[in-house]
């Protein structure tokens, strides 16, 4: 016989750890139950991004569409795609996340933030395992120059992360309680995609379009992450000082919306 | 030890807020095995959710100084797209627990084999249950929640699951509910009622079960849709379903039931009486009514209730040899008087039973009750009800009863008269043609009978004459 479990306390120095155990079994739950062990198995978590943003790419490159500078056309798609996939993807499986974990709930080592974070987790895997995939690529057939600092690029990359993971929970937890979440979510999302940044650069905005389009945040990670890759090539604009209290002020929304759905959910 | 503290529980709905739970407090401690009763609705898997944590209370304290279980066997703690093996992989990620371990006692326990290679949603219902339970077993909590254990698996699951449950873990906390209140009984040594958001607990069984009773009792019988039945055959069909559903009645045929395990024949006997005379066209309890009556010698009332069983469709062929020998022993030849086949059709072409017979002598004679020996001559003679109510409305020079009749009691029931004897009118108008019969307006039930049998040629010419 197996020893006795100890009732779990919030407060005991092993919370963390029973809290990543959780999050791994989640995980590895949610990309067995999406991509299964047929054929390429879990491998679609990032060969499905990559052929979005290859299809995206090959598309722009073949309108030779205007973009406002002169970067190659490739690497304007894989930065610009790339990050609206970060974005774009997480929200999109963290709501009605809950109401088909329901039972999950019944263990209660599970709480409702769990089931939300490795989604968010596994998402932010697919797509940045896609992004730094594809620039490899790119680099080593010489389409793209590699970035000029790196660093930044993961800096930009992480704000993108940060404003989606915030922006999936508060979503997903709204959608609990109000399925006009679910409903008004798909069209936002494709008005928000041409304006954040993906298809432009800022600089090439007229001053009037640039300020209002600086109040999305996703444009100033975008912005970030194409100052990283192409240096002094482009000319960037972001503020920090907005984009970070925006996110501190939505992660805040989205823990208090999940704690305030984990209070009123009905498990099944 | 669990605590509940003072625990309210309440459901906004469209229609105002529902109290479930109103300051309801336990505790509970090793060793302890509470049984909850309580009526459908009454809040029991509710309150089972707040103690496992996976709902929260919206007032109140639970405090849990022990482990607890989610709910046993509960299918829907796992991933149905998943295999078997991969759910008891995820549950022993969650624990912590050695998962080779766990996969060696699951195939064991759940004898699945090679199904547990399979999705969770291949399962046929008693396989995941199977598994549902095996898993449940693997993770050593100091309480286990148990929310209707009993339907699940076949006998000698049943029989392990116990072993398991109440063998190796009897030194556990535990809460169980279950429709059966005789598992309760057998397994449980502490037991609380949930009634009206309420909960009374008790050290005794039979005080908590007189309490429980009381409850069901005192309240009037769940609504029936009677609309839903416009003739008799109909009204068999549903019957079966709607007896099982009036929680009335599934109390007074597990009394019953109880009474016959334990050989006090008579006692049985009456209880499903009474259970039949809220439903008298649910077939099943008629054959036990019958073998109550036969086993304390009542053989003519036997006779008449495995008749009346058959009427209603039971499969002859189960009742045949007892019929054959409650003839027997009651001094008649069972070759002379054989089962009458049951049919389907119309009212007056199907075989008529105890209930038929006594609503038709209520009808057509003003009787509530035939003695068991004239209804066993009737049922024997007449394979239809037209016949019978021919019969029973020629007999006498006072051809018809006219005038007033009591109001129906015991399996006189008013669903049955209007199947009989209205079922040509839609069921709201045969209600009322029902109503009028037993009204002390002089006219009313003259009315009502002149509307009466319409389609029962040698009724309605016995009638006429």
């Amino acid at each position: 016989m197996a020893p006795p479990v100890s009732p779990p306390s919030s407060l005991a120095p092993g919370s963390w750890r029973v809290q990543g155990r959780v999050l791994k079994a989640l995980l590895l739950r949610e990309m067995l139950t999406r991509y299964g062990r047929h054929n390429i198995g879990f491998l679609w978590l990032f060969v499905e991004p990559m052929l979005f943003t290859l299809g995206v790419a090959a598309l722009w490159t073949a309108a030779e569409a205007y973009h406002g500078s002169d970067l190659p056309i490739v690497a304007f798609a894989l930065t610009g795609y790339s990050s609206v996939l970060l974005w774009r993807n997480m929200p999109g499986r963290c709501i009605g996340a809950l109401w088909s974990n329901l039972s999950l709930l019944y263990h209660r080592n599970i709480r409702v933030l769990d089931i939300y974070v490795a989604r968010v987790l596994l998402e932010f895997g697919g797509a940045t395992i896609s992004f730094a995939g594809l620039s490899l690529l790119f680099i080593t057939i010489g389409s793209i120059d590699p970035p000029r600092n790196i660093l930044e690029v993961v800096g930009g990359w992480l704000l993108i992360a940060w404003i989606g993971a915030a922006l999936a929970i508060f979503l997903g937890a709204l959608s609990h309680e109000s399925e006009l979440v679910d409903k008004l979510w798909h069209p936002a999302s494709y008005l928000i995609f041409p304006l954040s940044g993906a298809a432009f650069l800022v600089d090439a905005l007229p001053p009037v379009a640039r300020e209002y389009v600086l109040y999305i945040p996703m444009v100033h990670g975008t912005e970030i992450v194409r100052e990283g890759f192409f240096g002094t090539r482009i000319t960037a604009h972001y503020d920090l000082g907005y984009v970070v209290p925006f996110c501190l002020v939505l992660t805040l929304l989205a823990l208090m919306t999940t704690r305030w759905v984990a209070r009123r959910v009905v498990p099944e | 030890m669990i605590r509940l503290d003072d625990v309210t529980k309440i459901y906004r709905t469209r229609s105002g807020d529902n109290v479930v739970l109103d300051k309801v407090g336990f505790e509970l401690r090793m060793g302890e095995r509470l049984g909850i009763l309580g009526r459908n609705g009454a809040g029991k898997s509710t309150m089972v959710r707040l103690i496992s944590g996976a709902e929260r209370p919206t007032a109140g304290r639970i405090e849990r100084q022990m482990s607890v279980s989610w709910p046993l066997a509960f299918g829907g703690a796992f991933q149905p797209t998943l295999s078997g093996i991969d759910n008891i992989r995820f549950i022993s990620r969650i624990y912590a627990q050695d998962f080779e371990r766990n996969l060696a006692f699951v195939a064991d326990f759940s004898e699945l084999g090679s199904y547990l290679r399979e999705p969770v949603r291949s399962y046929s219902s008693g396989m995941r249950a199977r598994l549902a339970f095996a898993i449940s077993m693997i993770i050593e909590f100091d309480c286990f929640l148990i929310d209707e254990i009993g339907a699940v698996g076949d006998a000698r699951f049943h029989d392990r699951c116990n072993d398991e449950l109440f063998c190796k873990r009897g030194d556990r906390a535990m809460v169980l509910i279950s429709h059966d209140p005789g598992y309760l009984r057998d397994h449980c040594n502490r037991f609380a009622l949930l009634h009206g958001g309420n909960l009374a607990l008790f050290d005794d069984f039979d005080v908590a079960y007189d309490r429980f009773r009381d409850v069901i009792g005192l309240n009037t019988p769940s609504p029936v849709d009677r609309g839903a039945a416009p003739d008799r055959a109909a009204l068999i069909e549903v019957a079966q379903h709607r007896a099982l559903a009036d929680e009335q009645f599934r109390m007074l045929v597990r009394d019953g039931d109880w009474a016959r395990d334990a050989g006090r024949w008579e006692e049985a006997e009456r209880h499903y009486a009474a259970a039949l005379a809220l439903h008298p066209f649910q077939r099943s309890y008629w054959v036990q009514h019958a073998h109550m009556a036969k086993e304390s010698g009542a053989y003519a009332r036997a006779e008449n209730s495995y008749r009346t069983a058959c009427a209603l469709g039971e499969p002859a062929a189960d009742v045949e040899a007892f019929l054959r020998f409650t003839v027997a022993q009651g001094g008649g030849d069972p070759d002379a008087w054989p089962i009458h086949p049951y049919t389907k059709g119309a009212a007056s072409a199907q075989v008529p039973g105890r209930a038929d017979a006594e609503a038709l002598a209520w009808l057509l004679r003003g009787e509530t009750e035939l003695s068991d020996d004239v209804l066993r001559d009737l049922l024997r003679r007449h394979g239809s009800c037209d016949a019978l109510a021919a019969a029973m409305a020629g007999e006498g020079q006072n051809a018809a009863w006219t005038g007033a009749r009591p109001a129906p009691t015991g399996f006189v029931h008013e669903d049955a008269i209007r199947v009989l004897a209205f079922a040509h009118l839609p069921p709201a108008t045969g209600e009322q043609r029902v109503e009028q019969l037993s009204a002390p307006d002089d006219d009313a039930p003259e009315t009502a009978m002149a509307d009466a049998f319409r389609d029962w040629p040698m009724t309605r010419k016995a009638l006429d004459r």
